[in-house]
This record gives structure tokens, sequence and C-alpha cells, in this order.
């Protein structure tokens, strides 16, 4: 086990500039999640980190120790794929054991690591099998029970459970997060599904465009969006922004609707800002802004409402059974405590 | 050679509910089938079984055409010229699959990798496929002349004394061989460097992370995989080599002596020269079944690595 530390790292792809500056302390035995959209840069930085891929400028280190001209047999890492890329000519047995031969380890012990692995995932039964024998979660528990016997200092996941249908990402996700709680292993894990890294991650990295918009803790990101962008990318269904002015108390939107704020942060003042509420802060009140109804989705758990607010489409999630129809004029109202604005021109949080 | 083309033959096919099943042909059916089994029955049924009805008669030029059951068989069993033939022909087929093979696979990797210019090279390299027999016998024969042939020359560059080549009943294989692998080597290239293009990428990913050499690489992964292809590339060569025939003739005829007469040539001379039609048709029919039974071994052993062709 070992931290991991991304310094002022930058990679370019002939005159493309894929990661333009990105900055990670990961601790030792830490759960991180790089997340962001497709193209932003995740595989590429993380295949930086497994040694897959040349760094241009910065610093990556393992343990302490500076990997730029590391090879990727020597940084004692293992990696799982989003292809899974086991060997095909191997069956699940020998596509584990393959790193420990490489390394001339006792057949003993190269037996008892597999056996290991294959306990805890479950594999026992199938290490006879191809690769091409074995259904999409299968392949993907050979792929990490590959990285498991290596019992590397660092995990590295890319979009591992992108390949498999709703219901098995979502037990996989379990048993990775699981996983790790058992061999605390640092681990790095991409993903560009939000959900996955709220529910998985110890620390979040959420990346745009080459950039890191923003670190923390799950949660955190979720209360404290450092900018728009993080508070649009996290969250389902995502924030409700509403384009406006600061003004003394209260947000005025490009419509003229005014919204109650809890405290004005004094920069603000006057200021062409965003005004951003989360679905589930949205409550129905008489003393609310009016809106039409345009969608009525109830779960059975929860109502979501689409209603249109200043000529856009806001959506409330609504704990209680409502009885409204489409079309409706229903009034909706914000906790002015669990607002959140943002610089209309930076896309920076606006803070008190 | 149905079985040439890689294919992910899992014969496990679930038929679909509205498939006939397999077997089904109703007589309307027939019509469209005639057409085939007179072609195929013509041209490839009908010469075997009149091959096989003349290896069982006497039947040479002169004399009456009578049955004789298996004499010319028995006859095979004490021809020494026939097993030496024999001899020869499997040692020539060996050398010519094993050196296209080695050298074809060596170049395909060479030329899978990024050189620069690998189009035009590749482009000059498998030039002498396209060569016809007997240009190629001509200019080697030349080649090999012991006092004007280049080869010597080449050789005394070295400090190598003058060789006889085809000239000398104990080099004449060796030198036929290279012929042949001169010619051949680049379809095995090709087979090969099909092969490695089809290879994918990420296994290699992951070896890099396990910690794999890039000798271990090619041994562990890159070699398993493309075992199929180097299969397939041997059952061409295997049957090439076996039916060998005009590049042995046009340089040699057989000599010197009969030290370069391998079944075809042997076959030949007692087809066309001493007319004994009913013997021939017998070393003809030995001979399909040799090359049957080698083609069969190798579709089994393709067959077995199947394994390789499901995705992953
Ligand atoms: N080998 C490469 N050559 C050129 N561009 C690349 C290469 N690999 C990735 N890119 C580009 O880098 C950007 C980021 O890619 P990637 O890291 O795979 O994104 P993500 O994993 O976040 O979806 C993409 O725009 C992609 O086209
Ligand atoms: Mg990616």
């Amino acid at each position: 086990m070992a931290a991991v530390q991304i310094a002022d790292v930058r990679k370019t792809f002939g005159t493309t500039h894929v990661i333009r500056g990105v900055d990670v302390d990961i601790e030792d035995g830490e759960f991180v999640i790089l997340v962001g959209p497709s193209g932003c840069g995740k595989s590429t930085l993380l295949r930086m980190i497994a040694g897959l891929e040349s760094i241009t400028s910065g610093e990556i280190r393992i343990g302490n120790r500076v990997v730029n001209d590391v090879p990727p047999k020597d940084r004692d890492i293992a990696m799982v794929f989003q292809n899974y890329a086991l060997y095909p000519h191997m069956n699940v047995a020998d596509n584990m054991a393959f790193s420990l031969k490489l390394k001339n380890a006792p057949k003993s012990e190269i037996e008892t690591r597999i056996n290991r692995a294959a306990t805890i995932l479950g594999l026992t039964e199938l290490l006879d099998r191809y690769p091409r024998q074995l259904s999409g979660g299968q392949r993907q528990r050979v792929a990490m029970g590959r990285a498991i016997v290596r019992d590397p200092q660092v995990f590295l996941f890319d979009e591992p459970l992108s390949n498999l249908d709703a219901k098995l990402r979502v037990s996989m996700r379990a048993e990775i997060k699981d996983l790790h709680q058992r061999l605390k292993t640092t681990t790095v894990y991409v993903t560009h599904d939000q959900i996955e890294a709220m529910t998985m991650a110890e620390k979040i990295v959420v990346m745009h465009d080459g950039i890191v918009e923003q670190i923390g803790a799950p949660l955190e990101l979720y209360d404290h969006p450092a900018n728009l962008f993080v508070a649009c990318f996290i969250g389902s269904p995502s924030m409700n922004v509403l384009k406006g002015r600061v003004e003394l108390g209260e947000f005025i939107t490009a419509g003229g609707v005014r919204l109650p704020l809890e405290k004005t942060p004094p920069s603000a003042l006057g200021k062409p800002a965003v005004y951003g509420v989360r679905p589930e802060h949205l409550k129905l009140s008489a003393d609310g802004v009016p809106g039409k109804v345009l969608v009525i989705e109830p779960t059975g758990s929860e109502t979501q409402v689409v209603v249109e607010v200043d000529g856009q489409p806001i959506t409330c999630l609504l704990r209680e059974r409502v009885a409204i129809q489409r079309g409706d004029t229903i009034s909706v109202r914000a906790d002015p405590a669990l607002v959140h604005l943002f610089d209309a021109e930076t896309g920076k949080r606006l803070t008190d | 050679m149905n079985t040439a083309v890689p294919s992910s033959s899992d014969g496990k096919k679930d038929a679909g509910p509205r498939q006939p099943k397999k077997g089904s042909l109703r007589p309307s059916h027939w019509p469209f089938i005639i057409p085939a089994l007179v072609v195929v029955g013509g041209v490839i049924v009908f010469p075997w079984i009149f091959t096989l009805w003349m290896s069982v008669n006497g039947w040479q030029i002169g004399v009456e055409q009578h049955f004789v059951g298996l004499t010319n068989y028995q006859r095979l069993l004490t021809d020494a010229r026939f097993i030496d033939s024999m001899g020869r022909t499997l040692s020539y087929t060996a050398l010519s699959v094993i050196a296209p093979l080695f050298l074809g696979t060596l170049a395909a990797l060479i030329f899978n990798t990024k050189l620069p210019g690998r189009g035009i090279l590749r482009g000059i390299f498998v030039m002498p496929m396209m060569a016809t027999p007997v240009a190629i016998a001509l200019v080697w024969t030349m080649m090999f002349h012991p006092q004007l042939g280049i080869l010597n020359y080449l050789l005394s560059l070295v400090g190598i004394g003058p060789q006889e080549w085809v000239f000398h009943p104990a080099t004449v294989i060796p030198s036929l061989v290279l012929v042949e692998t001169w010619q051949w080597t680049p379809l095995v290239m090709l087979i090969v460097l099909g092969g490695l293009a089809s290879l994918p990428a990420e296994p290699y990913e992951s070896a890099s992370l396990d910690g794999a050499s890039g000798w271990q690489k090619f041994r562990f992964i890159t070699f398993p995989m493309i075992i199929p292809f180097l299969l397939i590339a041997t059952m061409i060569r295997t049957i090439d080599a076996l039916k060998s025939f005009d590049i042995i003739y046009a340089i040699t005829q057989g000599g010197p002596g009969t030290a370069s007469e391998t079944i075809n040539l042997y076959l030949y001379s007692v087809a066309f020269t001493y007319y004994d039609v009913g013997y021939g048709s017998a070393i003809a029919v030995v001979f399909f079944i040799l090359i049957i039974a080698l083609s069969l071994l190798l579709i089994y052993l393709r067959q077995r690595t199947s394994w390789l062709l499901g995705d992953a």
C-alpha cells in the first residue's frame, strides 16, 4: 500500500492538451474516484499513473518514489480495464497466475494466492474456464482477481462496471467497496457515472476538460459544490439553475421572479449570478413561486414534478403524494438556507 | 479447406425456431442441388473413382487392360525407388514447411512494427510469390551454377568454398528447399501479419503491468494467440510442398541420378515415361491418402485451438 501524489501533471497528444495541470493527493489506503464527463481525460490520467502513457510534465509519486520514468511493470500497481483485457488463451487460474509466474513465485504460493482471490470473488468454480466461456460480470471478477493476487501498492480501475447491466452494476459496486474495506489497498477508480462516484468513493475528484474542478468527500461536493460545473454534474436529478442577479436578501431572475435568500454575499450584490437549488429542496408552499406543471412522475417513494418557472423547467422532488395534474398551476418554494449562488461569469461559488 | 479462415466455430449453434431441421431436404429442393452434384461428381468424384479403378488394373501401353487386384500396391512395398522417393518427399516437405514458417513469422513480426517505409519493403518482399515457377527455375539454376553462379561468389566473399548446390546428391534437396523457401516465405508472412493485425491490444497492456518483458509478451501472449494462423500457414505449406513438382522438374528433373526424385516426379516417370498407368495410379492413391491424413491432422490441431477465437 502506498500514497499517490500527482503534482501539476500535464499531458499533450501532439498539439492537443488533454491534461492541463492536475494536482491530486491520494492517501495511503484511500478509495478515490476520478469522475467527469466522457473525454475529460480520466483514463489518460489513470494510464499515466499506471505508466501506460508518458507524462508530458509534472510529477507522479507512488509511495514517495517519483515514477515518471519507471516502466509499468516496476510500479507495483494493478489495473482493471473497462474491457477486462483478460488473456483470451489462458483459463481463469492462468490469467490470475500470470504475473506471479513471471516473478517466478513458488507454485505453492501461487496456488494459495489464487485460491484466496477466487474465494473472495466467488470464482472457485470457474478456475478452469476460458474468458470466452464467462459472462461479463464473471470476466470483470477475473480481472479483479488478477489484480488482487498481485497484492499491489495501488489498484487502478478504469470504468470497470460500464459494460455490465444495471442490476449487476449495483451489486458489483457493493462488492468492490467491500473488497476495499477488506484489503485496504489504495485505489484509484475512474468512472463517468456520478452515482457510482457518490456511492463508492471516500474522496471524489471531479474532472472536466483536463483540469480538476473540485476534490472532496461525496457529501461535501453535494452540499458545497465549488462551481456550477460540479453543482450540475453531481446529483440526480441535477440541480435547477436560474440566471439573474443578486439583490439584498433576494435573487431576481432574468424574467423578474423574486426568490428569497438567507444571506446575501456582499461581493455578489448587483452582479449577474446563477441561482441553484436541488430538486429535493423545493416544497409545495402557498407563499412560493407559481408555475405550470409540465410533467409528473410518481415513483412511489417520491414524486418528481417539473414546473415551468420563469420560462424554464424546474424539477422538484416531493416526498409527499400530491393530487396535482399536468397543466395545474402550483406554487413551489426553495428553502433559502439550502440555496447555492454562483458567479455568472466564472461559475465560481459565491460565498459570504 | 473450408476451415482455412479463422472463424468462431463453436459447433453450438442454436437453431432458430423457424429454421427447418438439419437434413430435412424436401423433394422440391432437389432441382437446385443437382447442378452442383453433377459438377462435383464429374470433376472430383469421377476422376478419383477412375484412378482407384486404374490402380487395381494392369494398364500399360501395348498390354491389354486387365484386373490385377492389389498387385500394384504390393509392388509398391518392395519398390526401393518408391520408398526412397517417399522419404525424399517427406524431408523436402518438412524443410519446406519449417523454413518458410520460421522466416515468414520473423518477417511478419518485423513488418508489424512501425518500420519506416514498411509498405514498400513489404511490396518488394512479396514479389517472389508472384513469379512463375519456370522463370524462378531459370533464375535459380543460373544462380546455382558452380562456376558462374552468384551463390558461390557470395560464399567466397565470406570465405566459404564453392558448393555444387543442385548438382550434387547431398545438397540438391536443401538447395531446392532454398528456392521453395525464397518463393513461399512471403505467403507465410502475409498470413501471420494478418493474424498479428487481428490481435487485441489490451492483453499487452495487462501484460506490461503484470511485469512481462518484450520477449515474455511474445512468448506468452503473441505466440499462443497466432498459433491458429501458424497452423493455417502450416497446412497450406504442407499441401503445397507435398505437391511440389514444377520447380523440381524444371531445375533438376529429379537428378542428379534420382537424388531429388520426389513422389511426384517418380509418379510422372511411371505414368508418362514408362506408361505404366495402373502402377502410377496406385502411387497416386497412396500419395493422396498421405496428403489427406496430414491435412486432417492439421485441421484437428487447428480446431483444438478454437478457444482462441472467441471474444474476450
Ligand atoms: N492516444 C491518444 N492520442 C490522441 N488523443 C488521445 C489519445 N488518447 C486519448 N486522447 C484524447 O484525450 C482526451 C481524453 O481521453 P480519455 O482520457 O480517454 O477521456 P475519458 O477517459 O475521460 O473519457 C479525448 O479527447 C481523447 O480523444
Ligand atoms: Mg475513459
